[in-house]
């Protein structure tokens, strides 16, 4: 007997954040071990009349890739992989683990490699997106690798899966709607405003969002969301900030992580552990050292790190801007074949002003 | 601990049957079930240079497919998959199941839609086959289901597997270039020669091979393999045959099939299970009563029936017959929408002469 939870969380997918229609070409990613909930969204997705692609892999396969491959099979890019993100409608990826830190003895410039590679399919992806000609949601399927990593058991991390994404109710869709008006207030507010200014023990930070836009994520490209995010004035950037908590690249954790921004580059950075993977990550081409992305979290059903980025940039109370890789739809002009986010709280004794107005204190909205 | 047998069978496939070479671009497919073959396989293919795309299927969605879609979505045919046909370099396709009798009360007419319209992809595939472009290769992975269908234990099926393919010894291709050897001599014996008859307590029958082809099946197309076949005359055979295994189709055995044939024809047919199914086969259309198919199985590994005829038509001392479509490299120019082996033992008082010559006796060949 399934989950019912889990037939809820496909359900969302497929109505809600994708609303896949009659005859849309549908790609169903993830690993094998989300398997259980592949099945369901595939299910799902016929029952809308969509035509689906399974594209299944495997961690132990990805380790491989990564350490036997040649400079040539890093560069060459599958065309089957090209052709759906050319031409196919709707992505759903679930994410899922059978050991979050399998990665750890994989050299990260072997990571790096592979993701420059690859960058040509988010470029188009993310490009598709911006223009409407592409659906795509992300969400993760809990296994007892995730529980771990988030120092809890399956059941209690599954509790916190399905509570986050509020698949614990009746109805997620009427939740994701409420969350929807609220942070469509906020966006609406901000539109037309110019400068933002974070204060407080962790961060004092000015950036321009002068002509960009925020973005309401309220559910339809993550599963959870729960945020409002935009691509800050690349040159803008000027301060310093110190991110609470780990961020993960290629499964290892670089935590501690201080950085200066001066005119928008990240001038001085350093980190408590693992500081030669945060160089790595901002060494990697011209746009890694510059902010893709400014962004408030708003869900607070989310009330701890779990060591997952899609769970924890939108823990409500908290910031987080990603260097790299910004979103078109935000007026975002920079490019990297990085995205990584580093989540700063701010639910004590901390504010964020705009234009001189105070938006946000102590991790709530004051507007 | 991987077992040695499945690396060397990986590498058999890779090195041996499809021959990969550096920079080729290489498709692997199987069921999630076969995993650790596919990833022995997919470090194989990376260790030769060249680029992997893997299809991992489930035998769960297939079904869910096969009940709950539409006459469209049965009949969709994702691009991917055209793309892989019409450009690939190598194909390697596992079978593997959790359940092979799963597919027990699904609609035959349903799957028959859905293989409608895979023909113009099965059609790319025996075109660019027969140009040489394309390389392809048919395996199979031993499961708890697999094992169970053969009424065996998983230990005992994976040495009944792994001795097959010649896994069990330290150099399997050596092996495979020696059965290569053996029956391209029975093949360049064959050439040339005009008539062949078989007798014995289940056979007596005689057919023609004028300018015929007989095809060295050495481990290229099936591992394992160990056939040497044609496509006999259409009108030729005459005579008796009553066949010591069951054969299935679809999931289902007809066990006891005796044919009586005249001037090609089958005149008479009977099956002591199960006969409906013999019958309905036979009438399929016009070339369902004719052979498309002789061959004599040369591989003494295989020693037991199992109802798999990936197995079952290669055991050494046997010879079998299909009903319906010819290979068109044999010569055979019978068409039908039906290809159906069913396999005569040959080990006791029997016999084969070709144009009057002993040929073959008591399961060995004699020159």
């Amino acid at each position: 007997m399934s989950d019912v939870r889990m037939l809820r969380l496909a359900d969302v997918l497929v109505n809600y954040s994708t609303q896949v229609q009659k005859g849309e070409w549908v790609g169903i990613l993830g690993d094998v071990s989300a398997l259980p909930l592949l099945r369901e969204v595939y299910r799902t997705v016929l029952c809308a009349g969509g035509n689906p692609t399974l594209f299944i892999s495997d961690e132990t396969m990805n380790r491989i890739f990564a350490r036997e491959a040649s400079e040539e099979q890093i560069n060459w890019l599958d065309p089957t992989q090209t052709l759906y993100i050319d031409q196919a409608d709707v992505f759903i990826r679930v994410g899922s683990s059978t050991n979050t830190r399998a990665m750890t003895g994989i050299d990260a410039r072997r990571v790096q490699a592979i993701n420059v590679a690859r960058r040509p399919w988010l470029d188009r992806r993310l490009t598709r997106a911006a223009e409407g000609k592409f659906k795509w949601v992300g969400t993760w399927l809990p296994t007892d690798a995730s529980a771990q990593e988030a120092n809890m058991s399956l059941e209690e991390y599954a509790d916190f899966v399905y509570g986050a994404t509020f698949c614990d109710h009746d109805d997620p869709v009427a939740q994701w709607l409420k969350i929807s008006e609220m942070q469509q207030h906020k966006v609406d507010w901000l539109a037309g405003k110019r400068d933002v200014k974070l204060r407080g023990p962790q961060v004092d930070l000015s950036l321009s969002i002068e002509g960009r836009t925020f973005i309401n994520s309220d559910g339809k490209h993550n599963m959870p969301s729960g945020e409002i995010f935009t691509g800050p004035v690349e040159e803008s950037v000027n301060g310093w900030v110190r991110f609470s908590y780990p961020s993960i690249v290629g499964g290892r954790a670089v935590s501690g992580i201080e950085l200066h921004f001066h005119d928008g580059k990240v001038i001085d950075a350093k980190a408590e552990q693992n500081q030669d993977l945060l160089y790595a990550q901002l060494d990697t081409d011209a746009g890694s050292r510059y902010l893709g992305e400014f962004a408030i979290g708003t869900n607070f059903g989310i009330n701890r790190f779990t060591g997952n980025i899609l769970f924890d940039e939108k823990i409500g109370g908290t910031i987080h801007c990603a260097i790299g890789m910004g979103y078109p739809e935000t007026g975002s002009l920079n490019r990297s074949a990085v995205h990584w986010d580093m989540i700063c709280d701010m639910r004590t004794d901390s504010e964020i002003w705009v234009d001189g107005e105070l938006l946000y204190r102590d991790g709530a909205f004051t507007v | 601990m991987t077992d040695v047998r499945l690396q060397r069978l990986a590498d058999v496939l890779v090195q041996y049957s499809v021959e990969v070479k550096r920079g080729d671009w290489v498709h692997l497919g199987g069921d999630a079930s076969g995993l650790p073959a596919l990833r022995a396989l997919y470090q194989s293919v990376v260790r030769a240079g060249a680029n992997p795309t893997i299809s991992i299927s489930d035998e769960f969605m297939g079904r869910t497919l096969l009940r709950e879609g539409s006459e469209d979505q049965l009949a969709w045919v994702s691009p991917l998959e055209t793309l892989l046909t019409d450009q690939v370099d190598a194909t390697i396709r596992l079978i593997a199941s959790n359940n092979t009798r799963a597919m027990t009360s699904i609609d035959p007419k349903r799957q028959q839609h859905m293989q409608l319209a895979r023909g113009p992809i099965m059609e790319t595939i025996m075109r660019r086959s027969a140009e040489g472009a394309l390389n392809w290769v048919l395996t199979l992975y031993p499961t708890e289901a697999g094992a169970q269908e053969a009424n065996m234990s998983l230990e005992e099926y994976a040495d009944f597997v792994y001795s097959a393919t010649f896994c069990d010894r330290e150099d399997p291709v050596a092996e495979w270039r020696k059965v290569s050897e053996m029956q391209q001599q029975k093949v360049d014996w064959l050439k040339g020669k005009k008539h062949v008859r078989l007798q014995g307590p289940n056979i007596d029958l005689e057919l023609s091979i004028a300018d015929r082809v007989f095809l060295n099946a050495d481990g290229r197309r099936n591992m394992p393999d160990g056939e040497i076949f044609t496509g006999p005359v259409e009108n030729s055979a005459n005579g008796w045959v009553r066949f010591t295994y069951p054969s299935i189709v679809n999931g289902k055995a007809v066990s006891g099939i005796e044919l009586r044939f005249s001037e090609g024809k089958v005149i008479e047919a009977r099956a002591e299970q199960n006969d409906d199914l013999l019958q309905s086969q036979l009438n399929a259309d016009e070339g369902a009563r004719y052979l498309g198919e002789f061959a004599i199985g040369t591989n003494f590994g295989i020693n037991r029936f199992t109802g798999n005829i990936l197995f079952d038509e290669k055991i050494g001392g046997t010879v079998h017959m299909a009903v319906g479509r010819s290979y068109p490299e044999t010569g055979g120019v019978n068409r039908s929408v039906i290809h159906w082996d069913m396999i005569c033992d040959m080990r006791t008082d029997s016999e084969i002469h070709v144009d009057s010559e002993l040929f073959y006796k008591n399961g060995q060949f004699i020159v």
